[in-house]
């Protein structure tokens, strides 16, 4: 009457678990939905006006780069999910069930990056239509770069919710960390207008990268580099295999009944 | 052969010993009460078998695979039901039960079909909607139940699975493991209730400290306890003379009277009970009433651990 569930089907279902969990709480949804516009129609434009003296268009710019950090942001909640599962005992029900420790890894990134794509979707197509972008196929193209950025984001929180064991200090690393990868990257602002000290760490940004692909792509006289397309996978290989490492070392070695 | 093997199976966590080389067989289709008190290890074995911990030192063989050498093929085999109730409390119960079905691969059909049964034993189907935060402890144990008799896995864990429940649920849990164990599944259940583990298990296995000090069946393991049987014969009056013929009866440890009350603490106390009601009455006792008190599992437990279940 069971069968032995395929690798693919685990990870489908581990992501209609999160997807589940987000269709119970839209109030998340609403939340950062009316963030991002009010940064959008607000901040954008106040600061667009101010910037108009420098010769660029910083509504534009900033427009794709909201999107990528906004999808950034959700996608560090997967971390927050997964270390109050552990809090809760909940990880140890996930850990028993028939699928190995690194596809549960890799089933928790992709749910987080599946989760942010949804949030960011109707956002990233608001800013295709506000930048006069109208291409199906090149918005889609932007999807699956900001996708490949949530996965390793998710890959990166997960990695810290098994590396931090204090509650209130996985909580300062997780907005430290949310700070540093969109702060420290050319999403909101040009590199150029950075303190030099951060530029060469921001150049090698995987949001920087993710910033710069979907700004090539819909924004006329930008271009990304190919190490930028590198840059974004190794960023996610990294990250699925420290976070699935990390998961077995905190499983060895912290818990006791 | 046995279903589940733990083969001197050690478990540390840094320089802590949880389980300190258990050896242990359960066999197929039996029921295996695990008894020990907090922190004895149980939690930590069951979680070795589960593959969710690597065992330190040893090997732990379910169904003939290696817990540790093909974890993917151990877990397929198992479902646990957690003492507490471990599941995403924003879903509902049904919700619950879907997302555990399918990730355990029971088909679409026959997962439907399972649910409803379940809830409806349980009474829950008017309540498969709610979100389960909001249901009450009992309640959510049941759904902590019902994953795995939706799953019906070959080999089912139960830790503490009447904790919380009324007596009509209590009694409803048990029979349907029962059931569950007579359509082929391995039941281990973890419990601190002595008469939960009476009632249900073939065997029981005691853990204290990290080590599996006893393993047998419930009414062997009582008669390891020699002399702990206590024979009451209410008399119509005191009788001291008769404590000294009693007593050379070879079970019997030691006897006295307590007013009228002549108390026999002696071994095998349910055959010698004849025995002892016809030796009192020829030599002139007037028994009036008799009871037999018999060392239960707890006094087992308390036996072979030095402690009590808390």
């Amino acid at each position: 009457m069971s069968s032995k569930p395929s690798s693919l089907f685990i990870i489908w279902v581990l992501i209609e678990r999160d997807l589940r969990t987000l269709v119970k709480s839209p109030w998340i949804l609403i939340n950062r939905t009316v963030f991002f516009l009010i940064q959008l129609f607000v901040f954008a434009f106040l600061i667009t006006k101010l910037a108009s003296s420098l010769g660029f268009n910083y509504f534009a710019f900033y427009s794709v780069g909201a999107v990528v950090s906004t999808i950034t942001s959700i996608a560090f909640i997967i971390g927050e999910d997964l270390f109050e599962e552990e809090e809760m005992g909940l990880l140890d029900y996930l850990l028993s069930l028939p699928f190995g420790h690194t596809l549960f890894v890799i089933g928790r990134a992709l749910g987080g990056a599946v989760r942010g794509l949804i949030y960011v979707t109707p956002m990233m197509i608001l800013v295709a239509y506000l930048d006069g972008y109208f291409s199906v196929v090149g918005v889609a193209g932007s999807l699956l770069v900001i996708f490949v950025l949530a996965t390793g984001i998710s890959g990166l929180s997960i990695t810290l919710a098994m590396l931090i064991r204090n509650a209130n200090r996985f909580d300062i690393m997780i907005a430290l960390a949310e700070l540093a990868t969109v702060r420290v990257s050319a999403a909101i602002y040009p590199l150029v207008y950075m303190p030099k000290v951060l530029q060469p760490l921001a150049t090698y940004s995987p949001v920087t990268s993710a910033s710069d692909i979907v700004r090539a792509i819909f924004l006329p006289g930008y271009a990304s580099e190919p190490y930028e397309t590198v840059v974004l996978v190794l960023f996610v290989l990294i990250f699925f295999g420290l976070g699935s490492a990390f998961l077995f070392r905190k499983l060895e070695g912290g818990k006791f009944e | 052969m046995a279903m589940i093997q733990f083969k001197d199976v050690a478990k540390s966590f840094k320089d802590v010993y949880a389980v300190k080389g258990v050896t242990c067989d359960i066999e197929d289709q039996e029921i295996f009460g695990l008894l020990g008190p907090n922190g004895a290890g149980k939690t930590t074995l069951i979680m070795t078998m589960a593959t969710v911990y690597n065992p330190t030192r040893g090997e732990v063989v379910v169904d003939g695979h290696s817990a540790s050498a093909e974890p993917d093929k151990v877990k397929s085999l198992i479902g646990i039901s957690f003492q507490d109730p471990k599941y995403d409390r924003i879903l509902s119960a049904r919700e619950i039960l879907q997302w555990h079905g399918k990730v355990t691969g029971v088909e679409k059909g026959v997962r439907e079909k399972r649910i409803d049964d379940v809830l409806t034993k349980f009474g829950l189907a008017g309540e498969a909607k709610k979100r389960t935060w909001m249901l009450s402890g009992g309640t959510k144990k049941k759904i902590e139940n019902a994953k795995v008799f939706v799953q019906r896995p070959k080999i089912a864990v139960f830790d503490e699975p009447t904790a919380y429940l009324d007596v009509p649920s209590r009694l409803m849990v048990w029979d349907m493991i029962d059931e569950l164990r007579d359509g082929g599944t391995t039941v281990v259940l973890a419990t601190n209730m002595m008469d939960e583990a009476d009632r249900m298990s073939d065997r029981v296995g005691i853990m204290s400290r990290g080590e599996m000090v006893q393993v047998g069946e419930p009414a062997r393991l009582k008669g390891t306890l020699k002399g702990r049987d206590v024979i009451e014969m209410k008399l119509e009056a005191p009788f001291p003379e008769l404590v000294g013929e009693v007593k050379h009866v070879e079970e019997v440890k030691e006897a006295h009277f307590e007013g009228d009350l002549l108390k026999i603490a002696l071994s095998n106390g349910r055959e010698l009970l004849p025995h002892m009601i016809n030796l009192v009455t020829a030599k002139g006792g007037k028994v009036q009433s008799v009871n037999l008190k018999e060392p239960s599992l707890e006094d087992v437990f308390l036996h072979y651990t030095g402690t009590t279940l808390t």
